[in-house]
């Protein structure tokens, strides 16, 4: 395949609006554009899509100060003349605004909007201008009895529709959509869409799509580039993002997209947008997997694999634990019974991984060899990228804990329910007796369970069994780990006690970023409630994907 | 600020009372009759055996009446062939059977649930090592090496309290083996260990809370087969002779040659076989009313 060539490149483009604030919306931004190439520029509102859609077509010049190079072809567009500029603003890169009544006039007729770029750039006679709209009016399947029609009396399809129609119709080379189907129903979405689509196919244009909605973004574009606070924080062909996100911010926004996300429950991306201009990460105030030097220090956008730049101090989502090559076999009499053969599973930062299998397939085997209360036969398992015990994680505060599938076997009912969730502290005598008090009163809080004295003092033998298990979850909590292995936590609940407990983990998940495997024989539950899913079969284990659960 | 800190103290320790009381009553509820008679009989005889000289009538050990008078208002239960009181060496024998009693059970209970313990705790080598001494313990003829160690040993209550505890702590390793094992597969001591508990802090922690029950029944029950192998040793003479334990006395009965041929037997034989009788009763009564609250729930 011969090398596509380069049209347009940005090259450190920084934008300041020159208000009272002088806000920054855009730092260091870089992207290359090819022939018919299709980039999707995607993130929160905010974010600075708009900035980037805005300074290619040279719209702000007068309301923010541009810094950084912007080539179209070779040729800086920055130092272009006006006769220049119009050109390229027409014929070279076709621009569809955000849909609204705004972007049109509402004093001119469709056909009269459409028509005024074609008039400007082109000296047709008013038939050839003619023939050309009915052309355009096909090509975007509107009606010609619209022709005549004032903007305010199309629906919101339809006028997207048009504003497609403005930016092809002279045939440019890219064409730059913005937000195409923000407030669209979906019939229309799925109608502009397809539209998009054929006319970049048909006529080969470079499409550049700005969008927050994650589907559109999978649909039209091969690559995309994700935004956070104006700058760059991951870039890369679509399939590969969505599938296998390495930026937290990206699978924050993959997890709360329902049509890329279609069987797990919504979870917004926790936490508040930081302070703009933060010496560190832009993302550090709601990444579940900081470090203090991500406060201090700027990530810088590195290439990771072919095609994927990702800017994250610590290198992209954090595999947590890695295990390989795990065996275990049982000896019964003279028998052998293999429970595990070769078993490597990955664990990432803040993902739910399920693994699933029939009763005595070995997940209860593989489970506790991962937290290190069975004895492996082979293989070993890292965490941190460190080969270690992980027995002793469960002794220290940020390891890794376990829950328990009985709640009535994993709390002694002759505890208080002060001394069952601080038992892990006062074992390793990790703080002082009223440090412990105040931990265990602010983990009851976290699993939502009452924090008064005299429920500390009640007996865990006198609660029900989905409040026992909160205790349980509470005392994994109170270490404050970086990895919760979950055994079949629900199979004794019924199924509203389960429902809230599930619920129940999957937002402290999602607040406090801890990785999770879930070990269940639900398969409808794995789906509903893990990003990844290994499949345990007679000791060995595949990773499946979740729609075919 | 002192008074305030006093006053609530004191309020507190009002408080612990009464709570201490309801719960005394809660369980006392829980008995039956015969159960709250075997209670009092033995609280008793504890008052008796703790008090001592306080309570007995008269000496007992210096001949201070008649010989063999039959039960009249002062000697309550009649004169021995030296002339010492009966009911007075009874009530001072209760204190050599109960503090035996007491002592060998207390001995082999906390010997025997510690052995068992470690064993279930940390079961292969360990386990096997323990038990197997547990089984031999239980397999000797228990009798037989009684008499002849305490024989061995001398005539002295510290040796027989030491070679019945020898024999008593086997039986109640066993158990408690047998249950720590079970508690062993529990998910709470299996997230202890994992935590980095150790035996000490589990077996304070989880296991005694869980084994107390079944620690009370095996302590009446030794203490029961303690006061009989007491009195044994001592009726057979393998006691201290100069303590008038219950056994001490019927061994001086029954020397008493010719005692059924008179009508001695009458008070002075019956009377501490009685007091035994009874004791023993009552703590079988309350062993088997702690082993139906505990294990079959059947307590009202």
């Amino acid at each position: 395949m011969e090398k596509a060539n380069k049209l347009l490149s940005i090259k450190n483009l920084k934008v300041t609006y020159k208000d009272s604030f002088d806000y920054t919306a855009l730092k260091d931004f870089c992207l290359d554009v090819y022939e018919k190439d299709s980039i999707g520029i995607v993130g929160e509102s905010g974010s600075g899509k708009t900035t980037v859609a805005m300074s290619l077509m040279r719209l702000i010049d007068n309301q923010a100060i541009t810094n950084g190079e912007i080539e179209y072809q070779g040729d800086s567009i920055m130092k272009y003349n006006d006769a220049k500029l119009s050109e390229y603003r027409g014929i070279q890169v076709g621009f569809c605004p955000q849909n609204s009544l705004e972007a049109l006039n509402p004093l001119m007729t469709i056909q009269e909007q459409i028509t005024e770029g074609i008039k400007r750039h082109f000296d047709h006679d008013s038939v050839t201008i003619k023939e050309k709209v009915e052309s355009l009016f096909e090509k975007v399947g509107l009606s010609n009895d619209f022709m005549k029609a004032y903007p305010h009396q199309l629906s919101g399809g339809m006028r997207q529709k048009v504003l497609i129609a403005i930016a092809i119709s002279l045939n440019p080379k890219i064409l730059l959509v913005d937000e195409p189907t923000s407030s669209l129903d979906i019939d229309s979405r799925i109608e502009i869409v397809n539209l998009i689509r054929l006319l970049k196919e048909e006529n080969e244009i470079a499409l550049i799509v700005i969008s927050h909605d994650m589907e559109v973004i999978a649909q039209l574009c091969d690559r995309c580039a994700l935004l956070y606070q104006g700058e760059l924080v991951e870039c890369g062909i679509t399939k590969e993002i969505f599938s296998y996100p390495e930026h937290p911010y990206t699978r924050g926004l993959i997890s709360a997209s329902l049509e890329v996300n279609p069987y797990q429950d919504l979870w917004g991306i926790p936490g508040e947008i930081g302070l703009h201009d933060v010496p560190g990460c832009s993302f550090y105030s709601r990444c579940t997997q900081r470090t203090t030097k991500c406060k201090f220090e700027k990530p810088r956008l590195l290439s990771i694999s072919s095609g994927r730049l990702v800017a994250c101090n610590r290198g992209g989502i954090v595999k947590v634990l890695k295990a390989k090559e795990l065996n275990k076999t049982y000896n019964i009499g003279k028998k052998k019974i293999k429970a595990c053969v070769n078993a490597n599973i990955e664990l990432r930062a803040g993902e739910i991984v399920s693994i699933v299998g029939p009763s005595g397939s070995g997940k209860t085997t593989l489970v506790s060899m991962l937290c290190g209360i069975l004895e492996k036969d082979k293989g070993e398992i890292e965490v941190f990228d460190e080969i270690l015990n992980t027995l002793n994680m469960h002794r220290s505060f940020h390891g890794m804990q376990m829950v328990f599938q009985d709640p009535y076997s994993s709390i002694n009912g002759d505890f208080t329910i002060e001394k069952a969730v601080s038992e892990p502290l006062i074992i390793n005598k990790l703080c002082s007796k009223d440090e412990s008090y105040v931990y265990v009163k602010k983990a009851l809080l976290d699993v939502g369970l009452s924090d008064e004295d005299c429920f500390l003092k009640t007996r865990t033998g006198s609660l029900s069994g989905g409040q026992r298990q909160r205790v349980a979850i509470a005392r994994a909590m109170i270490m404050k780990p970086k990895i919760l292995i979950a055994d079949e936590i629900s199979s004794m609940l019924d199924p509203s006690t389960k429902a809230n407990i599930l619920r129940l983990m999957k937002e402290l998940q999602n607040r406090n970023g801890f990785s999770m495997i879930y070990v269940t024989h639900d398969l409808q539950l794995a789906r509903k409630i893990s990003n990844r899913v290994y499949d345990v079969n007679k000791g060995r284990v595949r990773e499946k994907t979740i729609c075919f659960l | 600020m002192s008074v305030l800190k006093y006053s609530k103290s004191n309020s507190m320790v009002i408080n612990n009372i009464k709570s201490l009381f309801r719960k005394v009553n809660h369980r006392l509820n829980k008995l039956s009759v015969l159960g709250k008679l075997s209670l009092f009989w033995l609280i008793a005889l504890l008052g008796i055996a703790i008090l001592g000289e306080h309570l007995i009538p008269h000496s007992h050990k210096i001949p201070e009446f008649q010989t063999l008078l039959e039960p009249n208002k002062v000697n309550l239960l009649g004169t021995d062939d030296l002339g010492i009181d009966l009911l007075s060496q009874i009530l001072y024998g209760a204190r050599i059977s109960m503090g035996v009693g007491l002592s060998v059970a207390f001995i082999s209970v906390l010997i025997g649930s510690l052995a068992g313990g470690l064993a279930g705790y940390y079961q292969g080598r360990v386990d096997g090592a323990i038990m197997r001494v547990a089984d031999a313990m239980l397999v000797i003829p228990r009798l037989p090496l009684t008499i002849v160690i305490a024989a061995f040993m001398g005539p002295s209550i510290y040796n027989i309290i030491l070679v019945l505890s020898l024999f008593s702590w086997a039986s109640v390793a066993r158990i408690v083996r047998s249950l720590v094992l079970a508690l062993m597969h529990e998910g709470y001591i299996i997230m202890a260990k994992t935590y980095g508990g150790g035996f000490c802090y589990i077996f304070r922690n989880h296991i005694i809370s869980k084994i107390a029950p079944v620690l009370a029944i095996n302590f009446m029950k030794v203490m029961g087969s303690a006061i009989t192998a007491e009195a044994g040793l001592a009726f057979i003479g393998l006691s201290d002779p100069t303590t008038r334990s219950w056994g001490v006395i019927l061994n001086h009965a029954m020397a008493f040659k010719g005692i059924y041929f008179t009508e001695f037997w009458k008070w002075w034989i019956v009377s501490p076989v009685v007091f035994m009788t009874l004791t023993m009763v009552s703590i079988a009564f309350l062993g088997r009313e702690l082993e139906g609250k505990n294990s079959y729930g059947k307590s009202k």
